[in-house]
């Protein structure tokens, strides 16, 4: 009997099981609040009716689209434009961060438009590229890119100059020592920058289905919420706070198998 | 001195460092003079800051002088290369790579055939004591196993001259020991010209044919010691002998002196 518990004998499980502990808990107390009647159904439905929602919008569907069909739509717009910000954002922050005279050109835009809040930026980018897909492509894709962008420069530049130095006097030339020394020695950070991009492009999604969608968690949350259908909106915000979090998951998971020598020497 | 090409010389080396904000001009090296011959296990021993490690930075190509020049076979140094192999205080490996990968480093990034530097690296392995660690990573070593690797790493490129700065600064007195007489047994095989930097009195008299104490502001060489201990040297009796203790107290007389000297001129 005592065979079956060593599966849970892993680094980091007992953290995992409180993890779980805490959120059974917090169910139960939002269970325990509706069934109280302590808050109105209106402000906060029950996890049962919850669970009821979730049967009705795989079946039905909001508005004629099944809510695997929404989720489906907001993970490939997020992913594109995660795959696309890091396909442009590692190369650039590796160039910034190795040639000052690139960093100088391009440092200045990146810095003016990463702390502007995307939603501010609907009206130009509506303007500018309509209502379609591109549009919603576009914040998310900026939101995700800046960020990575400064992390991977910063990363380059902070690459110690003792490891820089022992790589000289190995006989290296300028391309070695970015392909064999910087490449690698970034390597950590190029994941971290992307897990922070990601976590700020998924948020930036919301905004981005503001703009005339039609299909989308995010556009369901704002759709549902002006017909005051509490349930979808909170269903909605679940289905968003744990896909984040999971990507979030996912990324250090390719982070620990991909750098496993991070945090240690 | 005359005859004789030396390995590498400092010839009136002068550093300054000069900080445009603050307005103010370090001289690090003033006037250093310093020959070495083939073979020859030299020291630079002095208290931080005597210039000890700038004077390696030249040696190594990370830095140029202000005046005077730094020669290797009679050639002054313009870049770092591989033929002045450098092992600092952190054994700066590369973290990504195992050892051997991490040894095999300098010949594999210069188009060395693969199947004598692969030899090559069994024997150096062999030598800094290392079999059965080939496949591991640094973070899986201890600091002094890692210094090991270093050593091996700059080795293995049969360098005109080691360089090598405080490498056991950072390693505890018994692995000190240990390192110090591994040192001493490979370089005993292999007869590289090295240039040690330390602030260790004993380390210098135990390791070193030639020491020079250095003393800071301006950083200079203010002694010239003959180590006149015959090798091989084990440490263990050299360090209690009357001899080793008579050398060592002149030393460390003539740094406190000077070092006293120093602190009076700042303070008028």
């Amino acid at each position: 009997m005592k065979k079956v518990w060593k599966i849970f004998n892993f680094e980091g499980a007992k953290e995992i099981f409180i993890s779980m502990l805490a959120i059974a808990f917090a169910v139960f107390l939002w269970f325990l609040t509706t069934y109280m009647g302590w808050i109105k159904p209106l402000f906060l439905p029950s996890p049962q009716e919850l669970i009821e929602t979730v049967i009705e919008l795989v079946a039905v569907g909001y508005r004629q689209i099944s809510l695997q069909m929404h989720f489906l739509v907001s993970l490939a717009r997020a992913l594109f434009a995660f795959s696309m910000a890091g396909i442009i954002g590692i190369p650039m922050g590796l160039l910034m961060g190795f040639f000052p005279v690139i960093n100088a050109i391009l440092d200045p835009f990146v810095q003016f438009f990463r702390p502007l809040p995307k939603l501010a930026l609907i009206p130009l980018v509506i303007l500018w590229f309509g209502i379609g897909e591109t549009s919603k492509f576009v914040l998310i894709f900026m939101a995700t890119l800046l960020t990575v962008v400064v992390s991977v420069a910063a990363a380059v530049k902070n690459v110690s100059e003792n490891r820089i130095r022992v790589a000289r006097a190995l006989g290296v030339n300028q391309y070695q020592l970015f392909r064999y020394v910087i490449l690698p020695s970034v390597l950590p950070d190029l994941f971290t920058g992307m897990r922070v991009g990601v976590g700020i492009g998924w948020t930036t999604l919301i905004a981005a289905e503001m703009i005339a969608a039609h299909s989308g968690i995010g556009w369901m949350v704002l759709n549902a919420s002006s017909y005051l259908r509490t349930d979808i909106v909170l269903l909605g915000i679940v289905i968003l706070g744990t896909t984040g979090y999971l990507l979030d998951i996912l990324i250090v998971m390719i982070q620990k198998r991909a750098v496993p020598w991070m945090g240690k020497a | 001195m005359t005859a004789e090409i030396s390995k590498f010389q400092f010839i009136n080396v002068t550093k300054i460092f000069s900080d445009k904000r603050k307005d103010s001009r370090t001289v690090a090296l003033e006037n250093l003079n310093l020959a070495a011959r083939t073979g020859e296990f030299i020291c630079l021993l002095g208290p931080s800051g005597c210039g000890k490690s700038t004077a390696l930075n030249l040696m190594a190509g990370f830095d140029k002088p202000t005046e005077g020049q730094v020669l290797l076979d009679g050639r002054p140094i313009e870049k770092p290369g591989l033929d002045r192999g450098v092992v600092l205080q952190e054994p700066t490996l590369f973290p990504w790579l195992k050892v051997t990968e991490n040894i095999t480093f300098g010949p594999r990034m210069n188009n060395a055939p693969g199947e004598e530097y692969i030899d090559k690296a069994k024997r150096y392995i062999d030598l800094v004591g290392l079999r059965g660690f080939e496949n591991h990573y640094p973070h899986e070593l201890s600091g002094g196993m890692r210094q090991r690797v270093a050593i091996a790493r700059a080795w293995i490129n049969e360098p005109s001259v080691l360089i090598m700065d405080e490498p056991f600064g950072a390693l505890d007195a018994q692995t000190r020991l240990i390192m110090q007489e591994l040192l001493l047994r490979v370089w005993e095989k292999l007869k590289t010209t090295v240039l040690f930097i330390t602030h260790d009195v004993d380390e210098s008299l135990l390791m070193a044919d030639r020491v020079f104490v250095m003393t800071a502001r301006p950083g200079r060489i203010t002694m010239e010691v003959k180590v006149p201990f015959s090798r091989p040297r084990d440490a263990e009796t050299l360090i209690f002998s009357k001899e080793f203790q008579e050398v060592k107290q002149k030393i460390v007389r003539v740094i406190k002196e000077e070092t006293l000297k120093t602190m009076l001129e700042a303070k008028n």
